[in-house]
């Protein structure tokens, strides 16, 4: 896709790209904020035009700061936000040349995924408007997949990134965490928070992290390693790697069409020359996967978004006294759900309830990652679906979240979060007309690793996006 | 009744680095309001915190002087809590793994002996915005915010007023001489919270306390303190209950009065502070630091005694004053005379700085030429009452040798002159001669006076003493 916008002139490029944006938008409502040509945001990113991602146009989840630029993160009370600064990503993508198209939808404050939750209302699915991007970078996921940007930033708590990617049929990757400064992103919980891309490639993604990666001393747990030619040594060999399907994954999803494509993926996949081996995880600790990560995710999510009190920033309610402001502000300005996961998180870091919910759920995530450890001992590389359905309907009730396929197959892509791994979705085929993929994850820092198998997984695939109108 | 009085102490002291303590920032007091802000200071979404290198260095300087244990794995965590002066809704502090514990200050107890005072902890954390309530409005002003603090908690280790101002003025002193903090108590780059209860003689039961906040000077420390224990200890005679509360000193009463009582412990919720990873500090950098403490104020004061031969007093004198030090130090390595030396610093220079407001290191480069007045004094060159006339002149750069020969100051010590106006002194006073022959001692003094007088200040006067005596014996016979 990078190819096809390289080297063409960038205001033709920004007028195609604003137009397919707009078509994008009235379809899927897939954004918050359209960039004028004139934005500062454009107009430096025109004196970088030698860069790497030149006159190709792109988005970003609106959770990302752009000066002189509204981001809401989807949120009301943020709904009139103009940052003072620019996020560090945002720096290097203008450097690059990226054109800066929209701020795309997400669900509100990244805490969602379903992309329902966000203040500008529900994205839809490319490929069937009755059925949800996926969230919380649902925006990002639908702007790739309908055409209209070549890449969107996104960001991935639990699987914000890697769950709409494959709704979507869309490339989606988080490097290994602090691979990309987090520095200017509104967090949902900081210790969770990963930034990826989305494209329709895996070398256009690899091109991207060349962009992103790198140390950022504004962000204390950004990875001090510099930045590798990770396209330009994009290696789709598998010989003498071995991939370890997660066994407890495949045996908790129901849909035989799924099943079909992922196991006739593996067979190509030892046909190019990998060894493959079934592993398993202890079926009662991996349970104990998603309410582990409800709470630490929304125990540090009560406290990150504390500063979202009216007073500073944002949509401001009267009241008697500084204190009531607060209140106002927060009850006017932060959807149910929100209050909901503040009220869950504060509970959780409670003095009395502390030892057996946070720090709990904190022992939990290091059993797991231990045995994700442990793995990767004997593999290269984890995989599995990245989900076991396609996207669901946008009127249907949630799923039973005590089923085993919920609780694993639904959402093992957490453990991508847990153990920061690079972890990347593949689109693997087509179920109902709707995207169904695979997603791979290797261990911390082998994030070149993890596009290596990607690229092999997406050349034996062989997924084509639909033409057409979605 | 008789009661056992406990005392502790919390004091919050501001680092004096160039920037904040996760943001870069300038730390700027005065500076005009809300000037010294960016997104961090002020909470803004998707800030991040990153630790300033210097703040560590000069909490570690701290700990040392306090002979606290230095912990070399720095974390970090949340006191989650909602207040308009908190930008983030949550500090960024140090509950769990302070960087220094177990230290102590020795103070002197007002009989003169010694007592330990032990602290209990020190810790690294932020400031809050200055709030300014008006009657329709509150204003807020974020150029405190995250300035770097480090909170020194002291056991309960005194008793009465006099030992918390003894306490908190040596603090003071030391961070002082280590160069980490302003330690301004008006200013509030030094706060000090009091721990105050009362509990029976010999109970091993504490009793219930109440806190004094924000003293602004130390001498309302230990006059907080001290109403304090008299208002406990009459409430508790008359049979009343101490309520758990916070109160604050009112200067114009002298009286603490009731702000809020204690509703139960807050929960501040905290956790490890997420966005920044423990730090292994280097330990040839943490002894780095240790090994290169500027000289503290204890040894400092030793030293002047030894190395000076002052008093005990001089030597307080001195060290209590950070420029008189420095200025002293500059004097005595000119000075022949260090006692002297001394003398002219407490007195003369302090004086003379205090009415014109100077800043008396600025007067240490003035301190070659002042040696030189005093070592003409000391040489008895000229009297003691000269130099005082000079003295002006000299800080304000002028030569003291040249100053004294313009004005004719030079001391006279050639004998062939003095006798000559001892002989028309004693000429002119035949009823003193008289008098001291009959043991009125003070004859002397006021026929050595004469002389002086008669010489215009310019007889050395010692030896007009001495040739006065020789020739009252030649006239009584």
């Amino acid at each position: 896709m990078f190819e096809h916008y390289k080297n063409g002139d960038p205001k033709t490029n920004y007028e195609k790209a604003n137009q397919s944006c707009h078509d994008s938008q009235d379809k899927y409502n897939d954004v918050v904020t359209f960039v004028d040509y004139d934005h500062p945001l454009i107009q430096e990113a025109l004196h970088h035009q030698d860069g790497p991602l030149a006159a190709i146009p792109i988005a970003l989840k609106d959770n990302v700061n752009t000066k002189d630029l509204k981001t809401t993160a989807c949120c009301h009370i943020l709904d009139n936000y103009i940052p003072q600064y620019n996020a560090t990503i945002v720096e290097k993508l203008i450097n690059a040349g990226a054109l800066i198209m929209v701020k795309s939808s997400m669900d509100e404050l990244a805490m969602g995924g379903t992309n329902l939750t966000a203040s500008t209302g529900p994205v839809a699915n490319p490929y069937d408007r009755t059925r949800i991007s996926g969230g919380s970078s649902g925006g990002s996921a639908a702007l790739v997949a309908s055409g209209a940007v070549a890449m969107a930033i996104g960001t991935d708590t639990g699987d914000s990134i890697r769950k709409p990617a494959a709704y979507c049929g869309v490339v989606g990757f988080k490097p290994t965490y602090g691979r990309i400064s987090r520095y200017g992103i509104i967090p949902y919980s900081s210790s969770l928070d990963h930034v990826g891309v989305f494209t329709t490639s895996v070398k256009d993604a690899a091109i991207s992290l060349e962009v992103l990666a790198g140390r950022d001393d504004r962000d204390m747990t950004s990875i001090n390693e510099k930045p590798e030619p990770y396209a330009d040594l994009l290696n789709s060999d598998l010989h003498g790697k071995t991939i370890g399907i997660i066994g407890n994954v495949i045996d908790s999803i129901d849909n035989e069409n799924i099943l079909d494509q992922f196991n006739a993926l593996v067979d190509k996949l030892k046909a190019n020359g990998a060894t493959i081996q079934t592993v398993y995880y202890d079926e009662a600790l991996l349970k104990t996967l998603l309410p582990s990560y409800y709470l630490i995710a929304n125990c540090e999510a009560s406290a990150n978004h504390s500063n979202l009190d009216g007073l500073r920033f944002g949509v401001r309610m009267d009241g008697d006294d500084p204190t009531n402001v607060m209140i106002n502000s927060r009850t006017h300005g932060l959807g149910p759900l929100i209050r909901k996961r503040f009220v869950i998180g504060s509970y959780g870091l409670f003095e009395a309830n502390q030892e057996k919910l946070f720090k709990k759920a904190q022992r939990i995530r290091r059993l797991l990652v231990n045995a994700t450890m442990d793995l990767f001992k004997h593999v290269d590389g984890l995989l599995a679906p990245a989900a076991p359905t396609i996207a669901p309907k946008m009127d249907t009730d949630s799923a039973d979240q005590l089923s085993d396929q919920y609780l694993i197959a639904d959402n093992w892509l957490i453990l991508g979060n847990f153990t920061g791994s690079p972890s990347i979705t593949v689109p693997l085929g087509y179920d109902h007309g709707c995207p169904i993929a695979t997603n791979i994850m290797t261990k911390p820092f082998s994030d070149q690793l993890c596009l290596d198998l990607a690229s092999a997984i997406e050349q034996a695939s062989g997924f084509e996006p639909m033409k057409g109108d979605r | 009744m008789e009661y056992d009085v406990v005392i502790g102490l919390e004091i919050h002291c501001e680092l004096k680095t160039q920037s904040k303590m996760f943001s870069a920032s300038p730390v700027n007091f005065g500076a005009p309001a809300n000037s010294c802000v960016n997104e961090v200071d002020l909470g803004h979404p998707g800030y991040m915190p990153c630790v300033n290198r210097e703040a560590i260095r000069m909490a570690i300087m701290a700990c040392s002087a306090l002979h606290l244990t230095i912990d070399p794995l720095v974390k970090f965590d949340r006191k989650n809590y909602y207040y308009a002066d908190l930008p983030k809704g949550f500090q960024i502090t140090q509950q769990f793994h302070p960087i220094g514990r177990n230290g102590y200050i020795l103070i002197k107890k007002s009989d003169g002996s010694t007592k330990k005072v032990r602290i209990n902890r020190i810790h690294m954390e932020e400031d809050t915005a200055k709030q300014f309530h008006l009657s329709d409005a509150t204003l807020i002003d974020f150029n405190r915010a995250g300035t770097p603090l480090i909170e020194i908690v002291s056991e309960p280790d005194m008793e009465n007023g006099a030992e918390a101002a003894s306490y908190v003025e040596n603090l003071r002193q030391t961070l002082l001489y280590l160069g980490v903090s302003d330690v301004k108590m008006e200013e509030g780059s030094l706060r000090c919270d009091v721990n105050v209860s009362l509990k029976p003689k010999g109970s091993n039961v504490f009793g219930v306390k109440n806190e004094i906040k924000n003293l602004n000077s130390i001498s309302n420390v230990e006059k907080a303190i001290d109403y304090e224990i008299a208002r406990q200890k009459d409430i508790l005679d008359n049979g009343g209950v101490i309520e758990q509360a916070t109160r604050r000193f009112d200067e114009a009463t002298k009286t603490t009065v009731l702000m809020r009582k204690k509703e139960g412990n807050v929960d501040y919720k905290f956790f490890p502070e997420p966005n920044i990873f423990p730090i292994r500090l280097d330990q040839t950098w943490i002894d780095a630091i240790v090994n290169n403490l500027p000289e503290l104020p204890d040894a400092k004061k030793a030293r002047f005694v030894d190395q000076y031969g002052l008093s005990d007093y001089d030597a307080d004198v001195l060290v209590a004053n950070m420029g008189l030090c420095a200025c002293f130090e500059a004097l005595a390595n000119g000075c022949t005379n260090k006692k002297m030396a001394a003398n002219w610093m407490i007195s003369d220079v302090l004086a003379y700085a205090n009415k014109n407001d100077i800043d008396l290191t600025s007067l240490k480069d003035k301190m070659d030429g002042l040696a030189k007045l005093i070592n003409m004094v000391d040489t008895k060159e000229i009297s003691n009452k000269q130099a005082k006339q000079l003295f002006e002149d000299v800080l304000n750069g002028q030569d003291a040798e040249k100053l004294a020969k313009a004005k004719g100051m030079k001391q006279m010590s050639d004998p062939s002159a003095i006798q000559g106006w001892i002989d028309a002194v004693l000429d002119a006073n035949p009823q003193s001669i008289s008098d001291y022959a009959g043991g009125k001692d003070r004859a002397l003094g006021y026929l050595v006076g004469q002389v002086m007088k008669l010489s215009k200040g310019q007889a050395n006067p010692g030896l007009a003493n001495k040739m006065m005596v020789e020739s009252l014996k030649q006239r009584i016979g």
